[in-house]
């Protein structure tokens, strides 16, 4: 057998047993705000739940309970799509959204963390569908793969392979020796992140209700919130700061938090991967409060502010907006466009092309230039003072080269649908990066819903692509793939 | 449990895929990446690049909080430096792999308790033993006793005469009306089969029985074998496995060791003087002929290289001696075993591999002991008042599909269990069990 199909059936069942049980707690927000939507919530739940049952149920006794590297991809992949299709049972059953492509395009936005949104009036939104919105950035951000590994009995050997597919990054760590216990801690940290913000949050101006909301959103770094103008609406300095404190810890190798968390700060300080990140945010942010402070008049501590907060929102693929940077100049504007290919750490919940990817990159042309004068020399690239291996210099470059391709590929298909230049580049970037606002019409200002269908499918195509990282998905549509042995 | 493994080789990673299985942290060090992926695509461990006897690295492997430490690289220097460097870090036992026998002979002088060395292997000894106790049985193609032969287990090759071909296991068992015997196991084209009522046995399968002590007869007969007294043995090959085998044997058998290389018969004639020491090489079917392989009871090939044992062995078989034992290095190998006519194919990791594994779990399981290509091991437990094997019968136990009971020693005497049995306290049980539920078995016992 070249698959092993039940028990990748049961997985998928597994998977929406959980995803049933994410939108049963979205009820006691819709009870406690009484708008009438725990009915379709109710129902959507109920189909999801007894989806998963049957699956898991026809499944039981598989024959053997090995996954193979393959059965992996294809889980994680197929399993993501699944998931998306019945996350669009809440906006579609109550209403909110109508039409399948913008519901779907709104579901795979949010588990994807990516923060796109076709929304216009998102105040008006029920809460309890709201809620659900939010969720679905949270359950996206850790990944839901992980979580399944996390607290099921289910896997055996093949539970690595799963990790591997679905965590962003270029070599997982391993926190602990078995793979279980690895995506509890990880999700136990997500999880106290989340409500460490929540409490903050509830403290400054917003109320629980948005206070949870954006803690869901700002810890997956993916960028819905709850008001149409988005943080712009809180304007106190206090939630803003914790906002961007969130963001950037969010963007954060979890690696590194655990460490952090076990007492070994300079191990966690030390990290060269970290270093950049939290030099760059910084570097940029100040160089664009400086823009902002050059073209306005607004007070210093404000602009560093939006600043730091434009940058690390799309740094970290957040998209959160306080201010639209689109309005500021275009060297402003051109430099958050090429922030959307930055991306975070590896191993954080941030999208886009990671730090480390950059790095490794970076210091491999650098020494091209000593391999030139050298040309026998051995000059690997280092990482933490370790070599790199070769194969993983290859990988990142291969990554690379194929994300750039996908860009260009997709601006070119989108532009072809009738968007207009800006548009179509922006809004690929912003999609591939999981950032959110992109630029153009599809700008901070605006948002995603006058597109036509056609593109909505394919940026949420995107989306899943940019958020699991190309090779997974991609890998289905190689013959290697689908080739016997 | 935390357990450190250093050296991802075959020894390391068969230790850790048993380990592995039973919710234990297991940590493998090695130099080699390349080893080091593969195991941790297979297998839900952490791994670390390095070497074992560093100081860093084995902090980073957290030995402070570790509760073994097994060193089981290729080099025994490195395996004895690491576990000394590791009691010292805070490991709270050792075990390092030696292939010098002087240490575990010497074990009490060198006092390598003091030195922060709990526990050494020697898997050119251990083979040995191995060697040793198939020759016991030579129509078998492997056998195990317990307590004495009180239940003995049995492994028999079906060739076509046998009554027992083409039968399933429920018309089986009319052959055998006092019920003496259970099949616990069969192995079919490599594949390990934990059978049932209706899974049937097939010329070339390889069947095991727990049989008591008048069984073993029943089962001989049934598979049309006949037991044949050795006498004359052929070792091929000086190697340390082969000096400790003709050394075990020597004062019961007639041996004669053929090796290449004159220097090393000098050696060896020097230092087994009741052996016939031939200086020639195994590959030379004529010499065999000369030296009378056909006149030998069992033919044993352990130099070091794999082909030419499994082919000298093919050679002896022709030759129709009756007994073939080949040791090969490569674990692969294993499986083919018996199929290509080699009557036991042996190999001193696995045999290494699951004395430790056996190590680990003293105390808890009374022996545990695996079958040469067979993925499932054999333990024998005791029944300790109010553990959940007591509270009801056989049948309404509700064990694995994967496990078999094959027999229980109460008060001296060995059984073969019925539906109806009911266990009791102090009985000893042997259970044949698939890797992957010893965990689950182990829970009865409890």
């Amino acid at each position: 057998m070249r698959f092993n199909y039940p028990v990748i059936a049961s997985f998928f069942g597994y998977l929406l047993l959980l995803n049933g049980f994410f939108m049963l707690t979205c009820l006691p927000f819709s009870l406690y705000y009484d708008q009438g939507d725990h009915v379709p919530i109710g129902w959507a739940a109920i189909v999801t739940v007894s989806s998963g049952f049957l699956l898991v149920f026809f499944t039981r006794n598989p024959k053997s309970k090995e996954l193979k590297k393959r059965d992996g991809y294809l889980i994680v992949t197929l399993g993501w799509l699944i998931m998306s299709f019945f996350g669009t049972l809440p906006y579609l059953l109550s209403g909110t959204i109508p039409n399948i492509t913008d519901a779907f395009f709104e579901t795979v936005s949010g588990y994807s963390t990516t923060g796109a949104t076709i929304l216009y009036d998102i105040e008006s939104v029920h809460k309890g569908i709201l809620f659900w919105r939010s969720l679905t950035q949270w359950i996206g951000g850790m990944g839901i793969i992980v979580l399944t590994i996390a607290i099921l009995p289910l896997l055996g050997i093949g539970g690595m392979q799963l990790f591997v597919a679905e965590a962003p990054g270029i070599s997982p760590n391993k926190l602990q020796p078995r793979i279980k216990e690895t995506a509890k801690r990880l999700w136990l940290i997500y999880i106290g992140l989340t409500a460490i913000e929540t409490l903050l949050l509830w403290a400054g101006e917003m109320d629980f209700y948005d206070s949870i909301n954006h803690a869901f959103t700002t810890t997956a770094t993916g960028g819905f919130s709850t008001k149409n103008d988005n943080i712009a609406y809180f304007s106190s300095p206090f939630t803003q700061y914790v906002i961007i404190l969130f963001m950037f810890l969010g963007g954060t190798n979890f690696t590194i938090i655990y460490l952090a968390l076990h007492g070994e700060f300079e191990k966690a300080i030390k990290n060269e991967e970290f270093r950049f990140y939290a030099g760059f945010c910084l570097a940029i942010g100040l160089t664009v409060a400086t823009g902002i402070l050059i073209i306005s008049n607004s007070p210093v501590e404000k602009a560093i502010r939006n600043g730091l907060f434009q940058v690390v929102s799309i740094t970290t693929t957040t998209g959160y907006v306080t201010a639209d940077y689109t309005a500021w100049s275009s060297f402003i504007t051109v430099i958050f466009f090429i922030l959307m290919f930055i991306g975070g750490c590896a191993g954080s919940t941030s999208g886009g092309v990671k730090i480390v990817r950059h790095v490794v990159l970076m210091k491999n042309s650098i020494l091209e230039f000593k391999r030139q004068i050298h040309p026998t020399a051995v000059l690997p690239v280092r990482l933490n003072k370790q070599a790199v291996d070769r194969d993983i210099t290859f990988t990142v470059l291969a990554f690379i080269m194929i994300y750039i391709s996908i860009f260009a590929l997709g601006s070119i298909i989108v532009s072809m649908m009738g968007v207009e230049f800006e548009t179509a580049l922006g809004s690929v970037a912003a999609a591939l990066g999981n950032v959110g606002p992109g630029i153009g019409s599809v700008g901070p200002g605006s948002n995603y819903a006058h597109l036509p269908d056609q593109v909505k499918w394919l940026l949420s195509g995107l989306m899943i692509l940019g958020r699991l990282e190309l090779f997974t998905v991609l890998i289905l549509f190689t013959p290697y793939f689908w080739r016997r042995q | 449990m935390r357990i450190i493994i250093a050296g991802a080789g075959d020894v390391g990673f068969h230790l850790a895929k048993l380990l592995a299985f039973e919710e234990h942290d297991i940590v493998l060090i090695d130099l080699d990446q390349e080893k080091l992926r593969y195991a941790s695509n297979h297998l839900d461990v952490a791994t670390i690049r390095g070497s074992a006897t560093s100081y860093a690295v084995l902090m980073e492997a957290k030995i402070g909080r570790s509760d073994l430490l097994i060193a089981v690289t290729e080099a025994e220097e490195a395996n004895i430096a690491t576990a000394v460097i590791g009691k010292k870090l805070g490991a709270q036992k050792t075990v390092a792999r030696i292939s010098n026998p002087e240490f575990l002979f010497k074990k009490d002088i060198l006092d390598l308790k003091k030195i922060g060395i709990d526990e050494i292997i020697s898997p050119e000894t251990l083979a040995a033993k191995e060697i040793k106790r198939l020759l016991t049985q030579t129509s078998l193609t492997d056998s195990f006793e317990f307590e004495n032969g009180k239940l003995t287990l049995v492994g028999i090759s079906i060739d076509e005469e046998s009554e027992l071909v083409g039968k399933t296991l429920t018309e089986a068992a009319y052959l055998n009306p006092e019920f003496n015997y259970t099949t616990v196991a069969i192995l079919s084209d490599n594949e390990t089969i934990i059978p049932h009522g209706d899974d049937k046995f097939k010329v070339h399968d390889h069947a095991y029985f727990i049989a008591e002590q008048d069984g073993v007869e029943r089962v001989l007969k049934l598979s049309n074998k006949i037991a044949l007294p050795v006498k004359n043995i052929m070792i091929l090959g000086g190697s340390r496995v082969g000096i400790h085998t003709a050394r075990r044997l020597s004062k019961v058998y007639s041996i004669k060791l053929i090796e290449k290389d004159k220097d090393k018969c000098f050696e060896l004639a020097d230092s087994l003087p009741d052996t016939l020491i031939i200086n020639g090489d195994g590959r030379d079917v004529d010499l065999l002929m000369e030296e009378g392989i056909n006149e030998m009871d069992a033919f044993l090939a352990v130099t070091g290289d794999s082909e030419t044992n499994i082919i000298s062995s093919l050679v002896a078989k022709n030759a129709s001696v009756g007994k073939t034992i080949a040791l090969v290095e490569n674990i692969d190998y294993i499986h083919l075993s018996q199929n290509i006519g080699v009557d036991t194919l042996i190999n001193k990791k696995l045999i290494a591999a699951n004395f430790i594994f056996r190590y680990i779990r003293q105390g808890e399981v009374l022996h545990i002991t695996s079958l040469h290509g067979v993925d499932a091991e054999i333990l024998e437990f005791e029944v300790k008042s109010g553990s959940k094997i007591t509270e009801h019968e056989l049948r309404n136990l509700n064990l694995p599909k994967t496990a078999v009971i094959g027999g229980i020693i109460r008060n001296g005497l060995g059984y073969t269990p019925r539906g109806n049995f009911r266990f009791e306290e102090s009985d000893r049980v042997v259970v044949l069990s698939k890797p992957e539920c010893i965990h689950t078995i182990e829970g009865f016992f409890k």
